[in-house]
C-alpha cells in the first residue's frame, strides 16, 4: 500500500459525492467504495463519515431511504440528488483547477522566474 | 437553484426532524448499528469470531455518541437541547442564591408590573376604540366654549352639513325608574333616533329605535335598555321587548336591550337605558331643544368615506359662521372642533392625557431604578462567577455556549419577573375597576389586560433581559482563565478605581431621591389644598338629594313637598340649622349663567359675565357655614310675589358690580329679564374646582325659581353619615315612591372635587415607596457583597490593629459616598422637576421648607437601614477565621 495521505478538510464531502455518483449505497457500502476508489491511500475514520452524510442529506445534495442490504439487513440508502450531481460536478472542476494551478506552481524551476 | 428555497427546505427538514424526534433517535442508532453488523460481517468473513469481530466493529465506528451529536448538529436538533440544558442549569444556579433570585425577582416585578399597570390604563382610557362599528371615522363635535353644543345648532349642523353621514346628539340625565324592585334613581341617555344608526351597532334583542321614532316631542315613549340593566333589573328577561316600564311616572316601551359591552358613547359614564331626545321635555321638566343659548347636547358624528376631520371642520365652522350671523346673541365667535369621542371631547382628554403621561414618565423611572439594581446586583455576582466561567472555558467550553447560557440566565430572571409582575398588574386593575365614585354617579373605569399590554411586558422584559446580559457578557469576553483559576482578581478590577457598579448605585440613589422629593412636595401640597378655604364648612353637615320629576311632581306639588321636607328635616333630634338648594359648591352638579350690569345695553353672549349659581332656601347659609358679610339672608317673605332678589359672592360683587358694597345695587339676566336686586353678599368659595381662580357667584332664592332637583341640607351634632339615613328615611316617609340618591356627608361628596389632587398624591407616594424599596435593596446588595468579597482584607486590618471605625470607612466609605453624593444631584434634580408637579398637583410648591429636611432624611435612613446589616457583619469578623478563609 502507498503511504496514507491525510485528508484535507472538504474532501471528505467530494468523496461521499463522487462514490455515491457511481450508485446508490449505504454507508458502509459508501465507506468501501471510498476506499476502493482511492486505492485505499485514506485512512476515514468509520464513524466520521455520518456527520458528513447528514450534512449533505440536509443541504438537499442527497436523499436517503432505508431498504434491504445484499446481507439481508435493514441499510440506510443514499443517493445523490440533482442539485448533489450539480455540486459534484463544480466541485470536482474546482479541484482540477486546484491541482492543475498547484501542480504547474510546484514543477516551476528555477530559470522559469525572475 | 437559488439560494433561498435551500434554506426553507433546510428549516422544514429541521422542523420535521424535531416533530418526530423519537423516531429520528431511532433511525439513527439503527444506522449506526447497521454500520456495525455489516461491518461485523465482513470480519467475520476473514476468520475473526463472531463477539471479536463485533468488538472490533464498534470500536472502529468511533466515538459513537460524538459522532451522533454532530448528527444531531448537522440536522439543526442541538439549540432546544442545549437550549433545555442552559435553562435547567439556570434554574440551579438561581435556587443556590435564593436571596439574590428573590431580590432580582422582587425588583423586576415591581418595575414591570407598575408599568404594564399604567399601560393598561392608558390603553383602556386613551388607546381602546369605542365598542361600536368603525371606531375610526366616529368624532366627537366640541365647541371653543363648552364641550356640548346647543340643540338648535346641532339641528342646523345636522342638516346643512356635506362632510358627516350621520350627526347625533345625546345627553346624560337622571331619571326614575320603577321596576318590582320600587323606585330607582337611573343614569340614561336621552338620544337622538339616528344615535344607534349612527354607531352602527346591533341589538342583542328585540330593536333601537329610529330617526322616525324621535319626531314628535313628548309623544315617543320608548326605552332601550343596557345589557346590565336587563340582567340586573329586569332578571336577563326574554320577553321583555314590548314591555312597559315606568319611567318618570309615564309608561315607556321598551324596544330593545344593547348589546354587552356597550356603554354609550362616554367611555366613564356607562347608562342603564336610551331614551329617545324628543322625550326630554319629560324627563327633565323643562324643554331646552328650542333655546339655542343652552348649550347641553353632545354631538358625535361619522365622517363620510375620503373626508379628512380638517375639511369636516371647515365644513362645520362654514355653517356655524352662517348661524353666528343669523343669531348673533348666542353664536357670536364660536368655533367647532372635532376630538376623539369617549372623553367629553378634550375636556376630559387633556387632563387625562396629561395625568397618564406623568404617570407613566413615573413608571419608566421606576422601572429604571429596578434595572439599575438588578443590573448592579448581577454584576456584583457576575465578578463573584470568575472562577466557575474560568474552569468552564479551561475544559473546552467555547465562548460562544458560554455566553448563550448566560444570556439564557438573564432572560429566564426576567420572565419569569415579568410573569409575577403581570400577576400584580393583573391585582392591581382588579382593584381599579372594582372603583366606584361616590354618590351612585355611574362613573366606572374598566381597565383589563389585553393583548396589547401583554405583548408590552413581554417586550419589556425581554429587553431588561437582554440589558442585563451586558456585564456578564463582557466579563465572558475578557475573561483570564489562568488569573481566575489562581483564585486571583482579574487584573482589569484593580485598575478601575470607579466600577460600573457603583455608577449604576449613583443613578439607582439619584432617582430614587428625585421620586421622594417629588413625593413630598405633593403631599405638602395635598395637606395644603385640603385645608384650604372652601367657603363653606363641610364638617358635619348631611346631605340627601331627591329629583321630584322622577316621581311626576308639578311645580306646586314639588314646592309643597320642598317646605314639608324641610320641615320634617329641621325636625329631626340635634339638627341645629336646615335648608335645601338645588346643588352644592363642589359637586357634579353645577351651572352657569350669564348676567348683565344694570346699564348694560349689549347684550352678546361674549359680553356677559358669567356666574356660577344656586337656587337655595332661606337658612341656607347658614346651613352649610357661608358667612354673611353684607346684607341679609332670604326669608320666606321672598316669594314669587315679591321684586327679585338674589345674595352674591364678594368676587360677584367686584368683577360684576365694580364694588364690594354691593348691597342694594341691581343687575340684569338678560336683555328682557327684569332687574334683579342684591340683598347680602357672601364670602368667596371654591364652586366647580379646587383649583380655580376666585369666580362670582349668585345664590337665588329657590321659592321665587323652582327647581324640582333638590338637595336637603341639615347641619348636626350626630355623626353626618348616621344623619344622613335618617333623612333617606324622612323623604321615604313622606313619598316612599321618590326616590332618594346623594345621601351621605357633605364631605363625601366633596370626594369628587378632591380626585385628582388625592390620585396624583396616591400615585407619587406609591412610586416613591417603590423607588425607597429598590433603592434599599440595591444599597444593601452593594454592601453586602462589598463586605464578603474582602473578608480576608478586613481580617487582616483588624489583626493589625484597625478600629471599628476605621474598618467601617474602609468597607462601606465607598457606599457612603456615593450615597451623598447621589443624594445631592437627586435632591437638585427632583426640586427642578417638582417644579412641573406644581401644575398638576394644586399648591405644590418646590420651595416648601419642609421638603428638604424631610427628603434628607429620608435618604439618611434608608442608607443607615440598608448599610446596617453588613456593617455589622463587618464588625463581626473574627480576624482567625477570616485569615483562614480562602
Amino acid at each position: 500500500m502507498s503511504r496514507a495521505a491525510d485528508l484535507l478538510p472538504g474532501t471528505l464531502d467530494l468523496l461521499i459525492l463522487k462514490a455515491l455518483s457511481l450508485g446508490p449505497q449505504h454507508g458502509y457500502g459508501v465507506l468501501l467504495r471510498i476506499e476502493q476508489i482511492s486505492g485505499n491511500r485514506f485512512q476515514i475514520e468509520q464513524g466520521a463519515l455520518y456527520p458528513a452524510l447528514y450534512r449533505l442529506e440536509h443541504q438537499g445534495l442527497l436523499e436517503a431511504e432505508w431498504g434491504t442490504s445484499e446481507n439481508n439487513r435493514r441499510a440506510k440508502y443514499y443517493r445523490l440528488t440533482a442539485a448533489g450531481r450539480r455540486r459534484l460536478a463544480e466541485e470536482t472542476a474546482g479541484w482540477q483547477r486546484l491541482v492543475a494551478a498547484m501542480s504547474a506552481a510546484l514543477a516551476a524551476r528555477a530559470g522559469e522566474v525572475r | 437553484m437559488a439560494y433561498r428555497p435551500a434554506i426553507f427546505a433546510r428549516i422544514r427538514n429541521s422542523w420535521q426532524a424535531l416533530r418526530h424526534r423519537g423516531r429520528w433517535e431511532r433511525e439513527l442508532e439503527a444506522e449506526l448499528r447497521s454500520h456495525v453488523e455489516h461491518r461485523a460481517a465482513d470480519l467475520v468473513r476473514t476468520g475473526l469470531p463472531p463477539e471479536a469481530a463485533e468488538r472490533q466493529a464498534r470500536v472502529e465506528l468511533g466515538a459513537r455518541e460524538a459522532y451522533k451529536e454532530q448528527c444531531r448538529g448537522a440536522h439543526g436538533l442541538r439549540w432546544p437541547d442545549e437550549l433545555r440544558q442552559d435553562l435547567r442549569y439556570a434554574v440551579r444556579i438561581l435556587r443556590h442564591s435564593p436571596g439574590f433570585t428573590a431580590v432580582a425577582l422582587l425588583s423586576l416585578a415591581l418595575g414591570i408590573g407598575v408599568n404594564m399597570s399604567v399601560f393598561s390604563v392608558i390603553n383602556a382610557l386613551l388607546l381602546k376604540p369605542l365598542a361600536v362599528a368603525s371606531p375610526g371615522d366616529l368624532y366627537f363635535v366640541q365647541t371653543n366654549q363648552f364641550p356640548t353644543n346647543s340643540f338648535p345648532n346641532y339641528r342646523d349642523l345636522r342638516d346643512r352639513n356635506s362632510t358627516f353621514s350621520a350627526l347625533a346628539a345625546y345627553r346624560q340625565a337622571p331619571m326614575g325608574l320603577v321596576n318590582g324592585g320600587g323606585a330607582q334613581r337611573i343614569w340614561g341617555y336621552l338620544a337622538t333616533g339616528n344615535y344607534f344608526d349612527t354607531l352602527g351597532i346591533r341589538p342583542v334583542l328585540g330593536r333601537f329605535f329610529h330617526a322616525e321614532d324621535d319626531r314628535q316631542p313628548g309623544a315617543s315613549p320608548f326605552a332601550v335598555l343596557s345589557h346590565a340593566c336587563w340582567h340586573d333589573r329586569f332578571g336577563a328577561d326574554p320577553r321583555i321587548a314590548g314591555k312597559t316600564v315606568r319611567i318618570n311616572s309615564l309608561p315607556y316601551t321598551v324596544l330593545g336591550v344593547a348589546p354587552p359591552g356597550f356603554h354609550g358613547t362616554e367611555l366613564f359614564f356607562w347608562p342603564e337605558v336610551w331614551v329617545p331626545m324628543a322625550m326630554q321635555p319629560r324627563i327633565e321638566g323643562r324643554s331646552w331643544l328650542e333655546e339655542r343659548g343652552t348649550s347641553n347636547a353632545l354631538v358625535v358624528g361619522r365622517l363620510r368615506r375620503g373626508v379628512t376631520p380638517r375639511r369636516a371642520e371647515e365644513d362645520l365652522n362654514a355653517i356655524i359662521a352662517d348661524l353666528a350671523r343669523d343669531f348673533p346673541i348666542w353664536n357670536q365667535g364660536l368655533k367647532l372642533t372635532l376630538a376623539q369621542p369617549g372623553l367629553v371631547g378634550d375636556a376630559l382628554r387633556n387632563p387625562a392625557r396629561a395625568f397618564t403621561g406623568g404617570v407613566m414618565a413615573l413608571a419608566a423611572l421606576v422601572l429604571l431604578t429596578a434595572c439599575a439594581n438588578l443590573a448592579s446586583l448581577l454584576s456584583a455576582r457576575a465578578a463573584d462567577r470568575d472562577r466557575e466561567l474560568a474552569i468552564r472555558l479551561s475544559i473546552g467550553a467555547g465562548r460562544a455556549r458560554i455566553a448563550r447560557q448566560l444570556v439564557a440566565e438573564s432572560l429566564l430572571l426576567s420572565l419569569a419577573g415579568g410573569a409575577v409582575g403581570c400577576g400584580l398588574a393583573a391585582a392591581v386593575l382588579r382593584l381599579l375597576s372594582r372603583w366606584r365614585a361616590p354618590l351612585d354617579f355611574p362613573v366606572r373605569f374598566e381597565v383589563g389586560a389585553d393583548g396589547k399590554v401583554f405583548a408590552f411586558a413581554f417586550t419589556v422584559a425581554m429587553l431588561t433581559g437582554l440589558l442585563f446580559s451586558i456585564a456578564p457578557l463582557r466579563q465572558v469576553a475578557r475573561a483570564d482563565v489562568n488569573h481566575a483559576l489562581k483564585g486571583l482578581p482579574s487584573a482589569t478590577a484593580r485598575a478601575r478605581r470607579w466600577a460600573a457598579r457603583d455608577l449604576l448605585l449613583a443613578v439607582q440613589v439619584v432617582l430614587c431621591c428625585v421620586l421622594v422629593t417629588a413625593s413630598f412636595v405633593a403631599l405638602r401640597g395635598l395637606a395644603r389644598s385640603l385645608a384650604t378655604p372652601l367657603g363653606f364648612a363641610p364638617r358635619g353637615v348631611a346631605v340627601a338629594g331627591f329629583e321630584l320629576g322622577l316621581a311626576g311632581y308639578g311645580e306646586e306639588d314639588g314646592r309643597t313637598f320642598q317646605r314639608r321636607a324641610l320641615a320634617a328635616a329641621a325636625g329631626l333630634p340635634g339638627v341645629s340649622a336646615a335648608a335645601y338648594a338645588d346643588s352644592v359648591p363642589l359637586s357634579i352638579d353645577q351651572s352657569t349663567t350669564v348676567v348683565f350690569r344694570q346699564d348694560a345695553v349689549d347684550f352678546r353672549a361674549a359680553e356677559a359675565k358669567k356666574a356660577a349659581y344656586y337656587q337655595v332656601s332661606p337658612g341656607y347659609f347658614q346651613a352649610i357655614g357661608t358667612r354673611l358679610l353684607a346684607g341679609r339672608d332670604f326669608t320666606w317673605r321672598d316669594d314669587r310675589t315679591a321684586p327679585p332678589v338674589a345674595v352674591v359672592n364678594a368676587a360677584f360683587a367686584r368683577q360684576v358690580i365694580g364694588t364690594s358694597a354691593a348691597v342694594g345695587r341691581r343687575f340684569r339676566r338678560g336683555r328682557n329679564r327684569p332687574l334683579v336686586e342684591i340683598i347680602g353678599v357672601v364670602e368667596d368659595g371654591k364652586y366647580v374646582s379646587l383649583t380655580e381662580a376666585a369666580r362670582p357667584a349668585l345664590f337665588l332664592p329657590i321659592v321665587q325659581s323652582y327647581n324640582s332637583e333638590t338637595m336637603l341640607i341639615v347641619r348636626s351634632q350626630i355623626p353626618a353619615s348616621e344623619m344622613a339615613l335618617q333623612l333617606r328615611g324622612t323623604v321615604a316617609r313622606l313619598d316612599p315612591r321618590l326616590p332618594v340618591h346623594g345621601t351621605g356627608s357633605l364631605a363625601q361628596m366633596l370626594g369628587f372635587a378632591f380626585f385628582p389632587a388625592r390620585a396624583a398624591t396616591l400615585a407619587l407616594g406609591v412610586f416613591g415607596l417603590l423607588a425607597i424599596m429598590l433603592a434599599a435593596t440595591g444599597i444593601y446588595g452593594l454592601a453586602a457583597y462589598s463586605v464578603s468579597r474582602r473578608v480576608r482584607e478586613i481580617g487582616i486590618r483588624v489583626a493589625v490593629g484597625a478600629r471599628p471605625g476605621q474598618v467601617l470607612r474602609f468597607v462601606l466609605g465607598r457606599t457612603i459616598l456615593l450615597l451623598a453624593a447621589g443624594s445631592v444631584v437627586g435632591l437638585a434634580l427632583g426640586l427642578a422637576a417638582s417644579r412641573v408637579l406644581a401644575s398638576v398637583v394644586y399648591l405644590a410648591s418646590p420651595r416648601d421648607p419642609l421638603v428638604l429636611p424631610a427628603t434628607a432624611f429620608t435618604m439618611v435612613l434608608i442608607g443607615l437601614g440598608a448599610a446596617l446589616p453588613p456593617a455589622r457583619r463587618a464588625l463581626d469578623i473574627d480576624p482567625v477565621r477570616a485569615l483562614r478563609q480562602e
